[in-house]
């Protein structure tokens, strides 16, 4: 284990510095800062000024050496926008997103698991209809379509909640709400797939026909069994809201990574795209190999080579 | 007990609001973009200067007409044709008490044309060469060249608000940007990016003590979101209410509507600096003729919008009244389409979506319009960073749309970035109107000015070196709360006569 | 187990399913020559009318206009074509990439294992509109170029999860039998291992349709997007955003119009997988 670990520290190592200069190469091709950063009486010599100042005149291998050296020592350069340094604008704006993403995660998993499961033992039942029902839902239903209907309806007319911005617990619902329902739904679908798969199984019969309780059954037996592709979903639900909830964080005014980056993009802000996009990647890196490590725990004959 | 408070509060509401006593109330201001930074010098954006406004204070300031009104000044006098000598307010003083002089006005300016700054509007001030203190309350200013619209550029230029330089020198530019002082109505308490900024009335202002105790400014970029707060009494002001649901706000108890026309005026691209039919004159009229722009107004932009001869606006000096826009007039256009000899003309359509109020959508209705004529339009909606790098380096190919906001309400600001090739925006040049813009630009004597702009006007006119649309009307929804607010055509808001009830 | 009811939503479910999909498809297909108006037919007298059963709605436009008196229901059929395009070549594309991809990584293991999930990790890290604008600086923006940009980051849900289904699988015993019994690699995957997975396929793909469709209207603000006077779901979806508070039907019936497609994928995916599955099809045929 302790190799497989050190490997793949190794390996994760050899990710970010091929991240870093995809990443690089993507920025400088989507175009330069410069025009968007000048009033309209400026001329060519002050839009050359600029680029000199910003470093952006020098070759780009250079300019990776550059990057790459600064980065080493957490140095992803100071914004050409907001004049603070990347990452530090990143790690502010990380809290909110993470608070959304963890919330969103819970309520999706508390209820797409329990709906799943009872959804496929018994297929076509009144409860797997409505389930699958909702499912469709989530899964076509735009998510700016569902902000701003839950805006409407619990924000306006039945004031329950706070419309938008971040503060207490109150002001989360609605936007894990919109941010939950697609991967409610895709998990909810998939929970019931795997489940249905398993349930047909030998191994299953094997044990109703011990005349274990039925729910011994379903929880011990098929759910253990039926896990692998719900918790990769759920991992990689997880990993997608944290960089995706761009349109969620625009609705409700949500002072999220998402939005933060975005606009960098839109902005041509190439540190903090950056840093942006070099801190998402160490999430998904964490995520994923917490998924293979679960693996070995659900299914002990998982060996990775 | 009870008593007691019903009478405290038919006291409350015997007091007039706008009076005398400390500021109180909160006031939560909802805008669509948030700010980037704490430093005037380098904002860029109508979010960023409201802040500007509030924090800050500058020589001059821009009435509701575009009038200039002194404000760290008091009075001007030109003493040469290149210099300037301004006398500044006294008794004015930073949030922390030091004096605001002639040094902080220096400071200021010179610290804009720094390159190290990289401000945005740097260019706008570089021809100011020397900035001269005489005494604490005596400065003067010379110029590269004479420059009528000086004082314009301060007005119009939130980025010149001045900073406290003993401060700054003494305590570093960091710590500054961390906790900004100006001589502002209201100080600096706390910014969370992207979520809110806090500030606090600041009862020692020259001008008075600002009426509210806590103005809250929070990005909202949703509008139908922004809305919903107002409804809901969330924020007491939001920005930018899109045209089509100004009823619906209007509607709203509680909230009401203030309609304002914009400084800002929407027009088309057409780039005559590449050889093509668009060099020819009569093609570029037909199409000014072949723009249904009442339609437009009525139907796409539910009435908020006026029909506009050229790219200026009354607001601005130098604007022409006696000019009135092209008729909608499709046979006159494909005529003279025929007469240049351009049947089959197949011409390339560019357009922001998002970027200012129903931009697509009339684009959209626009290329039906040209297709209409006989112009076969290849539609393109571009992504706002690729398509100003395009057109700032003139590679914008055929047609575009593009709103313009000339802040300093004079027709320079509009005819030396349109109608000279080296100016950024710039795909229209003609030697003529060229001396005689640039002849304007350096001229003190306003009635000559006014006499080159008309003659400038009448020329874009007829020369249609673009395709003249519409003059935007911004609507902003206010909470009846509040007292004193009062919409402007250059999207600016100034807190410090503001009240609320609450 | 199963009861008489249960056995007979099943036996109806491929039918409606088939009913809609079809239904879709000939929309996309024939519809445009049937419908009364072309997508981008102006009519500023007619501007932005509710559907017929509102106050002001009238049954020449039975789902309403927009801001530009377009007629919604011909919009819909016309942008039906390029959606079910834009929806099914990037689905089955990301799901063909991504299922050997994730096959490959799961069985063989080792680098191979390393190699691809550490791709998988670069791709989860990219912001798609940065990828978006990246093609169209390189690429110009097409139909084309907007299947790309959604394929290359679609393909990794595919990956991950079949190759946590084939971790597992690969230690089963019928597997392990198949290597003894001199099965090559090509032939374990397709035959032994691809079956096993099906099921999770049809469900990831079903899912990827609406989104994917939904996902093209993030484009079209990018320039990426259909071009007008074309149009799709997705682009009249982004369209009506802005209008939702005042006229909801801009952007709800493209989002029907998804969600009708998406509910006839769901049944007939649900009838693949009985097809495929030996064992499921006996209770279906009951």
């Amino acid at each position: 284990m302790g190799g497989y670990l050190l490997r793949r520290l190794y390996h994760s190592f050899i990710v970010i510095l091929g991240i870093t200069l995809i990443i690089f190469i993507i920025t400088h091709m989507i175009g330069d800062p410069v025009v968007l950063l000048l009033s309209p009486e400026a001329t060519q010599a002050d839009r050359d000024e600029l680029q000199r100042q910003l470093g952006l005149d020098r070759s780009l291998p250079l300019q990776y050496i550059v990057f790459i050296k600064d980065a080493v020592r957490g140095d992803f350069g100071v914004s050409f926008r907001h004049q603070r340094p990347a990452l530090e604008l990143v790690l502010q704006h990380l809290p909110a997103t993470l608070e959304l993403t963890l919330a969103a995660m819970v309520l999706s998993v508390l209820i797409s698991l329990p709906l799943g499961i009872l959804a496929s033992m018994k297929p076509g039942s009144l409860l797997d209809r409505t389930g699958m029902t909702f499912a469709l839902f989530g899964q076509s239903a735009p998510v700016f379509w569902i902000g701003i209907m839950f805006i409407l309806l619990f924000g306006v007319k039945l004031r329950w909640f706070p419309i938008s911005g971040r503060g207490g617990i109150e002001n989360l619902v609605m936007p894990a709400m919109t941010l939950a329902l697609f991967s409610t739904a895709a998990q909810t679908r998939l929970t019931r797939s795997s489940m249905l798969d398993v349930l047909d199984k030998d191994f299953i019969r094997t044990a109703r026909s011990k005349g274990l309780h039925e729910f011994k059954v379903i929880l011990k037996h098929a759910f253990k069994n039926a896990l692998i592709p719900i918790i990769t979903i759920v991992a990689l639900q997880f990993g997608m809201m944290l960089s995706g909830a761009v349109i969620t964080e625009t609705i409700f005014a949500w002072p999220g990574v998402g939005r933060l980056a975005v606009n960098a993009i839109y902005n041509r802000d190439y540190p903090v795209i950056q840093a942006a996009v070099f801190v998402t990647s160490l999430f998904f890196i964490f995520i994923n190999l917490l998924v293979d490590l679960i693996y070995t725990k659900i299914d002990p004959r998982i060996t990775y080579r | 007990m009870k008593r007691f408070f019903m009478v405290f509060f038919i006291l409350c509401f015997l007091i007039p609001s706008v009076s005398l006593g400390a500021p109180k109330g909160k006031l939560i201001i909802a805008q669509a973009v948030d700010l980037t930074s704490l430093d005037p010098a380098r904002h860029h954006t109508q979010g960023e200067f409201n802040y500007d406004n509030a924090v800050f204070d500058r020589l001059y300031l821009f009435d509701v007409q575009g009038n200039s009104v002194p404000r760290l000044a008091v009075s001007h006098r030109i003493v040469n044709d290149t210099t300037w000598e301004f006398k500044l307010r006294k008794g004015v003083k930073f949030h922390n008490g030091d004096p605001f002089t002639a040094a902080d006005v220096k400071f200021t300016i010179e610290r804009i044309l720094d390159p190290k700054t990289k401000a945005p509007f740097a260019a706008n001030f570089r021809h100011i060469k020397e900035v001269n203190i005489i005494d604490d309350y005596t400065l003067q200013m010379v110029t590269e060249k004479p420059d009528p619209i000086l004082i314009k550029r301060f007005a119009a230029g939130a980025t010149t608000s001045i900073l406290p330089s003993k401060y700054i020198k003494e305590k570093g530019e960091d710590p500054f940007l961390r906790h900004p002082i100006g001589t502002g109505p209201f100080q600096f308490v706390e910014w969370v990016r992207n979520d809110r900024l806090v500030l606090e009335a600041y009862e020692g202002y020259w001008a008075g003590s600002p009426l509210v105790k806590t103005v809250v400014i929070r990005p909202i970029p949703e509008d139908a979101t922004r809305i919903a707060e107002l409804q809901t009494g969330g924020v007491d002001i939001a920005v930018n209410i899109p045209p089509f649901l100004v009823n619906q706000v209007k509607a709203m108890p509680g909230v009401e509507v203030q309609s304002v026309p914009s400084g800002r005026v929407i027009f088309l691209y057409l780039n005559t600096l590449a050889p093509g039919p668009l060099q020819d004159k009569r093609v570029r009229q037909a199409l000014n003729y072949a723009v249904d722009k009442k339609s437009i107004i009525e139907k796409i932009l539910m009435g908020s919008g006026f029909q506009m001869a050229i790219n200026l606006t009354p607001y601005h000096f130098g604007y022409d009244p006696s000019l009135q826009p092209y008729p909608y007039d499709p046979e006159k256009a494909k005529k003279l389409l025929a007469e240049a000899g351009h049947r089959d003309l197949k011409l390339v359509f560019n357009t922001p979506s998002g970027r200012y109020i129903m931009d697509k959508q009339v684009s959209e209705a626009i290329a039906g319009m040209f297709e209409k004529v006989g112009v076969k339009i290849d539609f393109k909606v571009r992504e706002w960073g690729d398509y100003t790098k395009d057109l700032v380096t003139k590679k914008l190919v055929d047609i575009g749309f593009i709103g313009w906001g000339n802040v300093n309400y004079d027709a320079d600001g509009t005819f030396f970035v349109y109608f000279i090739k080296d100016a950024a925006f710039s795909y229209y040049e003609d030697p003529e109107m060229k001396s005689w813009i640039i002849e304007a630009r350096h001229a003190l004597d306003e009635k000559k000015r006014k006499d080159l702009y008309t003659k400038i006007s009448k020329k874009v006119f007829e020369e249609a070196p673009l395709v003249f649309l519409y003059q935007q009307q911004d609507h902003w929804g206010v909470s009846k709360k509040v007292k004193n607010f009062q919409a402007r055509g250059d999207e600016n808001f100034y807190l410090y006569r503001v009240g609320v009830e609450k | 187990m199963k009861n008489k009811k249960t056995i007979l939503y099943l036996k109806k479910m491929p039918i409606a399913g088939g009913v809609i999909f079809g239904l879709v498809i000939f929309s996309a297909i024939l519809g445009p020559v049937l419908v009364p108006y072309g997508p981008a037919d102006q009519d500023f007298s007619k501007v932005l009318k509710p559907p017929f059963w509102q106050n002001g709605g009238e049954i020449k436009h039975p789902l309403g206009t927009d801001m530009m008196g377009r007629d919604i229901v011909s919009r819909i059929v016309h942008g039906a074509r390029i959606s079910l395009f834009v929806g099914l070549v990037t689905v089955l594309l990301s799901c063909f990439i991504g299922t050997w991809l994730g096959m490959l990584s799961g069985y063989i293991g080792g680098k191979m294992d390393s190699l691809i999930m550490r791709l998988t990790d670069i791709q989860l890290s990219m912001p798609y509109i940065l990828i978006a604008l990246a093609i169209i600086g390189a690429l110009g923006p097409s139909i084309k170029n907007i299947i790309i940009v959604i394929a290359i980051t679609n393909w990794v849900g595919y990956a991950r999860i079949i190759r946590g289904e084939v971790l597992s699988l690969r230690q089963m015993e019928f597997i392990e039998a198949a290597v003894v019994g001199g099965c090559s690699t090509p032939r374990i995957l397709f035959y032994h291992i691809l079956p096993n997975v099906v099921n999770s396929l049809i469900v990831l793909a079903t899912l990827d349709l609406g989104r994917v469709i939904i996902f093209e209207s993030a484009f079209s603000f990018l320039g990426l997007g259909v071009k007008p006077p074309a149009t799709s779901w997705g682009a009249m979806l982004a369209d009506g955003r802005i209008y939702l508070t005042y006229a909801w039907w801009l952007a709800t019936f493209p989002g029907l119009a998804i969600m009708f497609t998406v509910l006839g994928t769901n049944l007939l995916g649900d009838w693949l997988r009985d097809i495929l599955d030996p064992k499921r099809k006996r209770y279906v045929l009951v």
